[in-house]
Parts: structure tokens; sequence; C-alpha cells
């Protein structure tokens, strides 16, 4: 390898300057320098480009010597700039795999040592891994989650609870033309850890970028024209304040190999901020699709191309030729936008829809479903060998977490002792020890308050309700077993028997869904979770229809899965979504008014969602008694002799 | 028509070096200046890029872009910053100046923000610039195209060209420390940090000498009177310097080693077109046909039975050339292995 780039070299001995002006310089042929691109011994000579482009940056951006004929406000920004760099580079991380080669860059989101990169980076690490700070330390860290379509992974690193960490901005504030600066570790440079610092601006935003040959998809995301090159990601981009606004991972590379050609992407702070508690649940993270798809007709509207009938956009009313006006609440002029919103969010978020058809606008919500279902962290494609491929449209794109690193400390290390605890392997997992921690976190507050009243847990609940329904106020009786649930109310009794062979047909009109989403209320809180054969903490999101926080624990009773949600400082769900069956509209249930001064805790109003309207319907729940004898089996053969009748 | 476009007008700032003016709002000038530029589709070949870009410059749809292979291959479309999309068709090109004038097939009431390529002077080395230009295609519909910013490093006369094909213009070019030698960036705008237009993009080139990747942009002030001529209509007259004195193949060697017979060139220009293939022949082997129309050597455009010649005189002895032909209006690709 070596004697090639001697050989290019000679190329550019000769008549170097002729001209060309100061941007020229000595080169070894290009042609030798392709083939060189795929030999790792190389690499440091690219460094040194890398260094001398930074220069010309720096020259740029005004930097230099200060000096009296300088214009003091040039001379404050940047003092101004030099202070920014200098406070966030220490939440910048440089990750190494134990003992391995290459490495990739990341940043420090909280004291507690959460820190992001990009799956391309972390997939080649392992479990555990290690990370250098510019404090010149090197820190073990563990897998945490991963997203592999959005290229995003969550890391934490271990030793220490008052790690320095970045700022978030606001990246949907970000303008074509904002200085950034993006800072990481390309060609892994520093032996130190200092973080190598890179200006640029924003040379686009809402970019696109097709999944070209693979599973990552970079959606909505930040275009930027400071020198990215392998190593970098993972890393951070700050706006010109220091607000932590993308990640950095991905760029255009083309004839020149793997170096910095003016265009970077780096990943938005909001969708990573979308993620991130879907990352630290510890699961494998996936996006999610709607079930249509969209193009962008000839008069520049987005059109839906096809529908598929499974869906629930359909069930709600979309057909083939309607034009989608928003998507969770953004606008849209192109098919582009409309895969730039859908990327952003992960599975299972349930988004506002618009549209318009021959009679209107219709707006309602739908959740999207899995899009890849990973239930192993995917391998990375193949990565390039040697020369580039024929250019297409959409393509020339690569992601390069691997760089040759000669002065990589971390040795060969097996797991640290005493982290090891802190990994658990589980299909469908990144790391399922996390998602222990927060099943733990969710369920345990639930478990005290209840642990009282065990026994009448186990009954059969009765329950005096009030409602309002189109014929006017009813008062009546909310019956709840486990494997029963019954409503005794006049023009509304019904009853279901068997959790598992669901009907619809059963349920009480206008508040359908309530019986089969009370039977697994009632299953949840025997605080047995051996009784569902999966429980899994999700993430979070803003429950719908009223945009509150929660965090999200999935529990799986046979078919049926149930979406339990939970707001801070309340020890019971604020409400459930269950989906019975393929095909069919979720029961979506929502509980108020917790009270724990009856023989066991109790909502004191439950509501009903109306899929078709987003409406609520509340029930108010004015007593509760407990029955464990004969009379609710005479209940439930009462009310089910009166459907029948 | 419905859609009204609003007429750019740069404000010029007053230039010096001595002037401390803050400089406008960068956002401003990069809102202003994408709706100049255009992105340009047509037909690629081979490793050739179906993309480009190209900037306004009359209220009328005229578009200043670079000479390449995607003005060449026809069938062009260009899509405003509005999302607009229009059939293209081709006012004038000079060989000297690698430029080409491009006019949108718009309705006669139509009207685009422009820059004032008039106006323009000359830049300084050191000064700050941005460059604007669908680079990478990344920009779609009514997507803004991107911008790069960096600094003029220096003018220069530029030693470039691949293969036989010599970069042709004979006077200094702004060399940027910007990287703007990418895909699709030729024919994009180049500007100060204020807005006002310096030049064209240039195309992806290497250096003679060092055969590096050269960023470069053809000042408007290099451009103004072949734009001038072309917007009147007229030719751009090719100067004594781009004569042709090059060395070409013979007529004779071409029908004997080749098995090639070429229209005999009695025009000045006169169209690489096959007249007749002798079977068993090299060319027979590359499957050309008469009435073939020569239209590349590899990545060199040619535009004449002259440029053809020369061409193939620039190579040895069994090598493998590609040959873009059009046929019977569809491209076709073909290799030729040189007897």
């Amino acid at each position: 390898m070596m004697q090639q780039f001697s050989a290019g070299s000679e190329v550019g001995d000769s008549d170097s300057n002729s001209g060309a002006g100061p941007a020229m310089r000595p080169m070894p042929s290009p042609g030798r320098r392709r083939s060189l691109l795929s030999g790792r011994n190389t690499r440091p000579v690219f460094g040194v480009v890398l260094l001398w482009l930074a220069v010309c940056l720096v020259v740029w951006s005004g930097s230099g010597p200060a000096t009296a004929d300088l214009p003091e406000s040039l001379v404050a920004r940047q003092q101004q700039r030099i202070q920014t760099i200098e406070r966030i580079s220490p939440s910048v991380v440089c990750v190494m795999p134990p003992g391995g080669q290459g490495g990739g860059s990341g940043v420090l989101i909280s004291a507690d040592g959460y820190a992001i990169s990009n799956y391309h980076v972390t997939s080649g690490s392992g479990d555990f891994m290690k990370c250098g700070l510019n404090d010149g330390k090197v820190y073990d860290a563990v897998i945490v989650g991963i997203d592999p379509t959005g290229d995003v992974a969550l890391i934490r690193l271990l030793g220490r609870d008052d790690f320095p960490f970045c700022t978030p901005g606001n990246s949907d504030l970000v303008r074509t033309g904002d200085e950034v600066i993006a800072l990481g570790n390309p060609f892994l440079l520093a032996s130190d850890y200092t973080p190598t610092v890179t200006c640029g601006i924003v040379s686009g935003v809402h970019r696109y970028q097709y999944p070209a040959g693979t599973f990552l998809e970079y959606t909505d995301c930040i275009q930027i024209d400071a020198s990215i090159n392998p190593g970098n990601s993972g890393g951070p981009l700050f706006d010109i304040d220091g607000n932590w606004i993308g990640i950095n991972g991905r760029a255009s590379f083309e004839k020149r190999g793997r170096i910095n050609t003016g265009a970077a992407y780096a990943i938005s702070v909001r969708q990573v901020l979308l993620f991130i508690d879907h990352l630290k649940s510890g699961r494998i993270v996936d996006h999610g699709r709607v079930g249509f798809t969209v193009r962008t007709s000839p008069e520049g509207l987005v059109e839906v191309e096809q529908v598929s009938q499974l869906s629930e956009a359909w069930r709600r009313g979309l057909r083939q030729g309607d034009e989608i006006v928003s998507f969770a609440g953004r606008s849209l002029s192109s098919a582009n936008d409309f895969k730039n919103i859908l990327g952003i969010f992960p599975e299972g978020t349930r988004l506002p829809l618009a549209w318009r058809d021959s009679e209107g606008v219709r707006r309602v919500t739908v959740r999207l479903q899995p899009l890849h279902g990973f239930d192993e962290a995917p391998p990375l494609p193949q990565e390039r060998q040697s020369e580039p491929e024929p250019r297409r449209p959409g393509d020339g794109d690569e992601q390069d977490p691997e760089d040759q690193s000669e002065k990589n400390p971390a040795e060969k290390d097996p797991v640290p002792d005493q982290y090891a605890h802190l990994f658990e392997r589980r299909k469908g997992f990144a790391n399922y020890y996390f998602n222990r921690q927060h099943q733990d976190r969710l369920l345990k507050p639930m478990a005290a308050q209840t642990s009282a009243s065990a026994k009448d847990q186990r009954g059969r609940w009765l329950l005096q309700v009030k409602l309002e329904t189109e014929a006017g106020p009813k008062t009546g009786e909310l019956g709840i077993g486990s494997d029963a649930a019954w409503l005794q109310v006049d023009g509304l009794n019904s009853a279901l028997q068997s959790r598992t062979d669901y009907d619809p047909q059963n349920e009480p009109v206008e508040f359908s869904g309530l019986l089969a989403g009370m039977m697994q209320w009632h299953r949840m809180s025997q605080n047995d979770q051996t009784l569902f054969s999966e429980t899994v903490y999700h993430g979070s999101e803003n429950l719908l229809p009223s945009g509150d926080h929660v965090d999200v624990l999935i529990t799986q009773d046979g078919v049926i899965t149930s979406r339990w949600y939970f707001q801070a400082d309340v020890p019971w769900p604020v409400g459930v979504d269950i989906h019975l069956s393929a095909g069919e509209d979720e029961v979506r249930l929502r509980f108020r008014d917790w009270r724990i001064d009856g023989p066991l805790p109790c909502p004191g109003k439950i509501g009903v969602v109306d899929s078709d309207t987003e409406q609520i319907r509340w029930i108010g729940v004015e007593s509760v008694r407990v029955s464990v004898g004969e009379e609710a089996g005479a209940a439930v053969s009462q009310s089910r002799s009166e459907v029948s009748s | 028509m419905r859609l009204l476009c609003v007429v750019f007008l740069i404000v010029l700032v007053p230039g010096g070096a001595s002037s401390v003016a803050e400089p406008p709002d960068i956002h401003d000038v990069v809102e202003a200046q994408q709706e100049t530029v255009v992105k340009l589709f047509g037909a690629g070949v081979g490793n050739l890029d179906s993309y480009g870009s190209g900037v306004l410059i009359s209220e009328q749809g005229h578009v200043a872009t670079v000479w390449n292979h995607l003005i060449n291959t026809g069938f062009l479309t260009a899509v405003v910053a509005d999302g607009r999309r229009y059939t293209v068709q081709v006012v004038g090109t000079s060989l000297e100046h690698d430029l080409a004038i491009l006019k949108l097939n718009s309705d006669d009431d139509e009207t685009f923000s422009f820059v004032d390529w008039k106006a323009s002077d000359e830049a300084l080395t050191g000064e700050t610039v941005l460059a604007f230009s669908n680079v990478y295609h990344v920009a779609t519909g009514n997507e803004p195209v991107s911008v790069v910013h960096g600094v003029i490093a220096g003018k220069s006369l530029l030693k470039a060209g691949f293969g036989r094909w010599q970069f042709p213009i004979s006077t200094p070019v702004y060399i940027l420390d910007a990287v703007t030698n990418n895909s699709g960036a030729a024919g994009g705008l180049l500007t100060s940090q204020d807005g006002r237009p310096l030049g064209l993009l240039g195309r992806e080139i290497r250096h003679r000498d060092t055969d590096m990747w050269v960023n470069y942009a053809v000042p408007f002030t290099t451009l103004q009177p072949a734009i001038t001529t072309m917007l009147a209509g007229r030719r751009v007259q090719p100067s004594a310097a781009t004569g042709d004195d090059r060395k070409m193949l013979s007529d004779r060697v071409l029908t004997s080693a080749f098995g090639l017979t070429l229209l005999p060139g009695v025009l000045k220009r006169t169209p690489a077109y096959v007249d007749r293939v002798i079977p068993d022949s090299p060319a027979a082997a590359a499957g050309l046909q008469r009435g073939d129309l020569v239209l590349m050597v590899n990545e060199d455009v040619i535009q004449s039975v002259n440029d053809l010649r020369a061409s193939l005189a620039g190579f040895r002895r069994g090598q493998r050339v590609t040959l873009t032909l059009n046929r019977n209006n569809s491209l076709q690709v073909t290799e030729l292995r040189i007897p």
C-alpha cells in the first residue's frame, strides 16, 4: 500500500503549481487514492488532509489572532464561539469497541451517563464498549436500546453519576444558512479524546434520504456542509449557541472515497427525543407505517395512492385519490413531506391525520404499525469494497463507522465483572435489563397500593355507574370478573363471557369496548404478571385525545394486546388501548379520579373513546362492591338472558 | 396562468475591502438565491448523472448552465424553485465558455426570479462565497436547493480535463475552497455572502498535473459577452485559438482500420453521423449502424466528425472506449475496441 502511495506522490511532484491557485496541493493521483481508501494502513494520510481542510474552515470563520483593527463585535463573536466549543466539548463521546478496531462518536444527554450514537457505530461494538471523554479518561459503557431503521443507538456510560451532558435545542427551528458546529472523532485523530471541531452552515432542512439498499432511512434530517468524515458518525451537531440539534450520521460519498464532500446529514434532535424513552426501554425499536401510500400529484397535492383494507385509515374512511391535508399536525406539500413526518415517530404512536375528500375535511387519528419488526439486531449491509459503484439517483450514500485506529488504547477486555449484571440478552431486545427496570418502576407503585386488598382484587367487582346515553342519564351496575363482564343499565344491558372469545356485538351500544377493556383491567390489577404471556415497557408518547405525556407498558393476553398508559405520580394507569383482533378497531378506555377509599382502588370516571369522532363518553363510578360468592354469576346469567331475549 | 412569480432584484451592497458594514442576514440571501436556481433533469449515460443545476438569467425563463453531457443528450426538463416543471430548449452554446443557454418552455405571461448577471463584478480572493446547486439530487420538486459556503481561494487559469478533452476556458476562473465538485452541482450559482452573483459552478473535472478534483466557478464577467450574444439570438463565434489544429485520424484510417465511414465533413461542424459500417470490422463488432449519431466517446462530448476523429486518435491500440449514440431518438451505449 505504501508503495502505491509513493508512486502517487511522484505524480504530484510534476509542475504542481501551474495555474492551479492556492487551493491546489501536490497530491497522489486520485486514481490511486481511490484504491488506497480500501487500505486501512494509509488512513492517517487522510487525517492530514482533513486537518488541512479544517484549518481552511477556521480561516473562513474569521478566526485567528484578534487584532486591534478588527471590529469589536467580531472579536466578541469569536470569543463566544471559543467559549461555546469549550462548553460543549465535554459531552462528546469517542465510542470504541473493546479491544477492537474502529469506532465512532456519541454525545452524553444526562448526568447518569446516557449517550446517543449511531446504530451503525454501536452495531459492531458488542454489548459493552469503551468510551473516551475529553477529560482523557476511558469509561465502560453498555448498550441500552437500538433503532436500526433510524440509525440511532442509546448507550450508558458507567462509573459516574455526574457526567457532563449537552442541552437539546429545537431542531424544528433550524434554518438553511444557520452556522453549525460538528464535534466528533473523525479518523479517531485525538489520542486524548479531545473531539475534533468542524464548522459549517446548514445546506438544507427537512431532507429525506432513501434507505438506498439498506434499512437505514434518514427522514426529516438536516443537511450540512461542515466536514463529516468516517469516525464522525454518532457525534453531535450543535447550533452556534451550543444547543444540540442533531446526530451526524450520514454523508454523500462518491468519487473521492469516504471523505467529506460537503454534503452530510444529521438526524434531528426532535426525532431522537421522540425515540428516547423507547430506546431507554432496552428494546429493538421500530419505525412505523400507516397502511396507505401517497404520491405528489401533478398539481402539487399529496394524494392517496393505495389504501390497505386492513388499515385503520381504511376503517376511518380514507380512500384512493383523497388529498392528505396534514399529518401529525404538520401541513404537507409533497410525498417526501409525508415520509419525513412519518419517519420521525416510533412504531405504535397514534398520530392525527386530516384529509380532504368529496365531503370535506376529515380529522381522525391512526396508530403506526410496525415497519420491520426486527427480532434481532439486523446486520448492516456489506461495506462497499474499494471502488465506488456507478452512481444512481438516491445512491452514493454510505455509512462508515469503521476507521483504522492505531492509538486505540482500549485493550482486549472482557465484560467488566462489576457491570456484567447490567446486560440481559433476550429476543426483541438490545438489553432486557433496562426493560425490567422500567416495568418495576411502573408496576411496583400499583402493587404497593393494592396489596392490602389482594383478596378483593381477585373477586368480582360491582360498580354502581351513572352514564349519559342518547336516551338521557341512566344508572346501573357494571360487573367485572376475571372471565366475565356485564352492564346492567336499562336499554344497554349486555354481557361478555370469556375474555378470549370476543364479539364486539356483545358490547353495549354507545360504549363499545367497555366490557372487554374492564376485563383486561381486572386481570392487570391482580399484580401478577404471569397472567400475561408477555409484559414489556414500550417507551413514552403523547396520549390522544388528551395529549398528556405518558409511559407505555404493553401486556399480551393470548391474542389480546393492551397498551397501558401511566402518568407521573399516578400509581394506576390513566388509560388503556386494547387490540382484540386484526382488522378491528381498538378499544380505548381512559381512567380518571382514582379513589382508594373503597374496598379496592377504582377510577372515579371511566371514559370510552369513540375512534370515529375522537370524543370520550364518560361513565361515573358512584360506588364499588366486591362479591366473592354466587351472586355475580347470577347477574351474568340474568344479563345474558336479557341479551338473548 | 394562475401562477405568478415575484421578480427578484439583487440588492447591490457597495463593495470594497475596507467596508465593515454588516452583511445582510444570510437567511434572506439564501432564500432569495434559492429562487433563481433550477434543477435540471435529463438522461444519464454510463456513470454520468441524469441531473444537474442551472441559473435563471432572465425574467422570461432563460437558464445558464454548463455545457456538459446533460445538455447534449436531449430530453431535458427543468424544475423551478416553486416546483413548476418545464421542458427546455437549447438556445445556444459556446464551446470556449463551456456554456449553454436554455429557455424554459413557459407560457408567455409567466415570469421568473433571476440573477442580475449583467451587474456582476469581480470577486476578491479571500471573499466568502455561497454555492447553490442541486448537488447529489438531494432536493426534489419544490424543495429548496442545497447551499454550501466557502472562500474564493484564487483566480487562476485552469489546466484541467480528462482524456483528450481539454478544459476550454482560456481565461482565469475562480478556484473555490468549498467542495462544489460534486454530482449535480455543475451549472449552479456562486454568489458573495451578500448575494451578489459571481459565477456558474463548474463541472466535475480534475487538474491535469495534480489529478485532484477542482472546485471552480466561471465568473459571470467572463460569460457576459457570450450570454448577451446568445440571448440576442446570435451564435457565439469560436475564436481562432479554438480552431481545429488537433491531431486527427484520417478518414482513410478510419475506414481501413475501424471499418467506419462518417458523413463527409463539409460543414464547420458536421454532426458525427455514421455513414457506413464495414462487416467484420471493429465498428461492426461494436454494433454501429448506418445513421447512428455519435454523441460521446467515454465522457468526451462529440460535436462534430472532427471531434470524433480527434477523440479516437487519442487512444492506444487495444483500448476499449464507450460510445454513446443516438439511434432513432433513443440513446445507445456500446463499446468499441481501438484497432
